[in-house]
């Protein structure tokens, strides 16, 4: 037997830990929100042809997912009133903290893709515009216009250079306003399990597949019930699909890496991590690897890829694995014991903050305002025009 | 540069030296702070006593388990039920038959490099220039990133003011010349309280003149609070049996914490 292994404890208290369901979430929702920003991004700023039909889509989704993501946040506050003092006071500590950074990424990224979808959809916004009768109706898509209603060749050219500008610098926006969350905790060299620099890479991979995964299962429900033609694209699902495979392979290389590094050699750190994989050992493997990643990615690159339920159900399952995968760091990491021997268990509520109750209403809010801005913005007249002209061609 | 954009940066500056003009004339308490408004307006008991450095040794050879600290502590400041700013876990070493017991008074160690301190968002949690490590209860918005940062899991949030809390050396008291509750209450006389820029104090003495560890020295966060006679079983544990007060829950049929101990 182990020497280590004759402490026991017998007397002490245990320590509660901070960071309930609410923050796993909010790590999923700008994570996926950074994916669909570049998924945008390949058609917008890399001019991959295949991804046009989808970029404002994409674009509207990163969007609504951003302005959901940090209501996570408030609830998990104990003095939510007291939000102003984030922006206010702490500035000194704007190095080492990389919650602080929050402050400038959040409040510039949501209006950096808000600029760019009402660029992109100028065209059709001031068409609404001009159809429109009703006083209120006007003005507000006069607002949303910004005033701008040239639809001339020339205006329409200065939209598209502007839309590149936005989504370029977007992109490292994007990447940093995820990876600052990987940064929160890969600088807690308290937690073992989170304290390696890996971290906002391993966040970025997996929000890839996250993001991807979210665009297979909402694209189609939004492309068969609210357009027009109800018509889905499979040539865009099929590429969405082998956006997942590639994601899924870049995330498994840099899981290994950590994971080799973590627990493979001697380190201090490594018998607290073994105890963690140990007793969690077959959820990890098989529902955290086998079934959201590795199974999806083969399935991505194999025929089923091309067809449509399996695409939706591969993108359903990995967009799943990678919420497990949040929780299993942020929850599971906290329930790595610092000064306490052994594990720690986490038992959430159902109501209050920080409750599934609370995270689900942040669900159904996301729901509500992604149905929102589907309406607003004319993305399906978008899809249109495209599938219209692939017709004409 | 048109007329129009002229008068516009024209505008803009009178309204931003307005601004500036009103932030300056308000009370120093309530001016603008990229800080801590309390740090800022130098309130002394942000600032703590300049040329001391306030340190604790434990010698565990005295100590015999009576949590006297530990009721000292809660009466002192005021802390409810189920939290804890001090502690005396009790640890079984050995295998039988050669077993015994040991006692680990634990609190805030008011670490030189606190990453409870680097992590704060808002500027809650600061060290004074005494070492004293502290939250401002009126600032701290309870994020819980210095929780999660503490190496050493002495912060927790307080149900009273909802916000990170911990052990402050009794940071009202020693500003009168007291010593800390846990330190005056101590029946082993285990706990020792002292400046440690003094040589001639009996902390300095102590950790100068026998050998002396402090927790965990790899967390980095240089603690200062030193253990005489520390077993080095304690320094790390990979595993342990469920705390008695989880064990209890269960048998009394009440829900479990939101956080407990592994059954
Ligand atoms: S022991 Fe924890 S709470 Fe106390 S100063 Fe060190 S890091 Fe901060
Ligand atoms: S809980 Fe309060 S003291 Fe702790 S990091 Fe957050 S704002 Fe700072």
């Amino acid at each position: 037997m182990d020497m280590m292994q004759t402490v026991h404890t017998l007397t002490s208290i245990t320590p509660a830990r901070p960071w309930g369901l609410d923050i796993p979430n909010y790590f999923w929702f700008t994570g996926s929100s950074a994916a669909a920003f570049i998924v945008s991004s390949f058609a917008h700023v890399f001019g991959m042809k295949k991804f046009k039909p989808i970029a404002g889509f994409s674009l509207l989704v990163a969007f609504v997912l951003l302005v959901a993501a940090p209501l996570n946040l408030i609830d998990d506050l104990r003095q939510p009133g007291r939000m102003i003092n984030f922006f206010l006071y702490g500035w000194e500590n704007f190095g080492t903290s990389p919650m602080k950074w929050g402050v400038l990424l959040l409040a510039t990224y949501p209006v950096l893709i808000l600029a760019e979808a009402l660029v992109l959809y100028r065209p059709f916004l001031v068409r609404r515009l001009q159809e429109a009768n009703r006083g209120v109706t006007r003005a507000f898509y006069k607002g949303l216009t910004l005033g701008r209603t040239d639809l001339s060749e020339e205006a329409l050219h200065k939209d598209e250079r502007l839309g590149f500008i936005l989504g370029a610098v977007g992109i490292p926006l994007a990447l940093c306003v995820h990876g600052y969350t990987g940064y929160i905790l890969g600088v807690v060299h308290s937690s073992p399990l989170w304290h390696t620099p890996l971290m906002p890479i391993l966040f970025l991979a997996s929000a890839m597949v996250s993001g991807t995964g979210l665009l297979l299962v909402i694209l189609p429900v939004a492309q068969r019930f609210f357009t027009t033609t109800g018509r889905i694209d499979k040539e865009v699902m099929t590429a969405l699909a082998r956006l997942l495979g590639w994601s899924i392979i870049i995330d498994l290389v840099v899981r290994f890496f950590w994971l080799t590094f973590a627990v493979a050699f001697n380190s201090n750190e490594r018998y607290r991590l073994m105890d963690f994989f140990g007793y969690h050992f077959h959820e990890i493997l098989w529902v955290e690897y086998v079934l959201c990643l590795l199974i999806p990615m083969i399935i991505a690159f194999s025929r089923l890829g091309r067809r449509l339920p399996w695409q939706f159900a591969i993108g359903f399952v990995a967009a799943v694995g990678v919420w497990l995968f949040r929780w299993n760091t942020v929850i599971g990491g906290q329930t790595i014991g610092k000064t306490t021997a052994g594990l720690l268990s986490y038992h959430p509520h159902l109501f209050g903050a920080g409750s599934i109750g609370a995270v689900m209403a942040n669900w159904l809010l996301f729901v509500a305002l992604l149905c929102a801005v589907l309406l607003v913005f004319p993305w399906d007249e978008e899809m249109d025009r495209h599938y219209g002209k692939e017709l004409e061609s | 540069m048109s007329n129009v954009r002229r008068n516009f940066l024209k505008r803009l500056g009178a309204v931003v030296a307005a601004a500036a003009a009103t932030m300056a004339s308000a009370s120093p308490a309530k001016a603008f702070s990229s800080r801590n408004p309390g740090r800022d307006a130098k309130d002394p008991r942000y600032v703590g006593q300049e040329d001391k450095r306030w340190g604790m040794v434990m010698d565990l050879s005295k100590c015999i388990g009576c949590q006297a600290c530990t009721a000292a502590c809660k009466a002192e400041n005021t802390i409810p039920d189920r939290v804890f700013r001090t502690w005396v876990p009790e640890y079984e070493l050995g295998r039988y038959p050669r077993v015994r017991k040991a006692f680990l008074p634990q609190l805030c160690n008011h670490c030189e490099k606190p990453s409870c301190v680097s992590v704060c968002p808002t500027g809650a949690t600061f060290a004074r220039e005494d070492g004293v490590v502290v939250v401002d209860s009126e600032i701290c918005w309870g994020c819980g990133y210095c929780l999660n940062a503490c190496p050493y899991d002495k912060r927790y949030f307080n149900p009273l003011t909802q916000v990170a809390d911990k052990c402050t050396y009794c940071a009202h008291r020693i500003d009168e010349g007291l010593l800390p509750a846990c330190v005056e209450s101590c029946v082993g006389g285990a706990r020792i309280f002292g400046d440690l820029n003094d040589p001639k104090s009996e902390v300095s003495r102590l950790v100068s003149g026998a050998p002396s560890t402090v927790l965990n020295p790899a967390s980095g966060t240089r603690p200062q609070t030193y253990y005489l006679g520390l077993a080095g079983e304690l320094q790390a544990q990979p595993s342990g049996p469920p705390i008695l007060d989880d064990l209890a829950r269960k048998r009394d049929g009440l829900p479990a914490a939101e956080w407990t101990t592994k059954a």
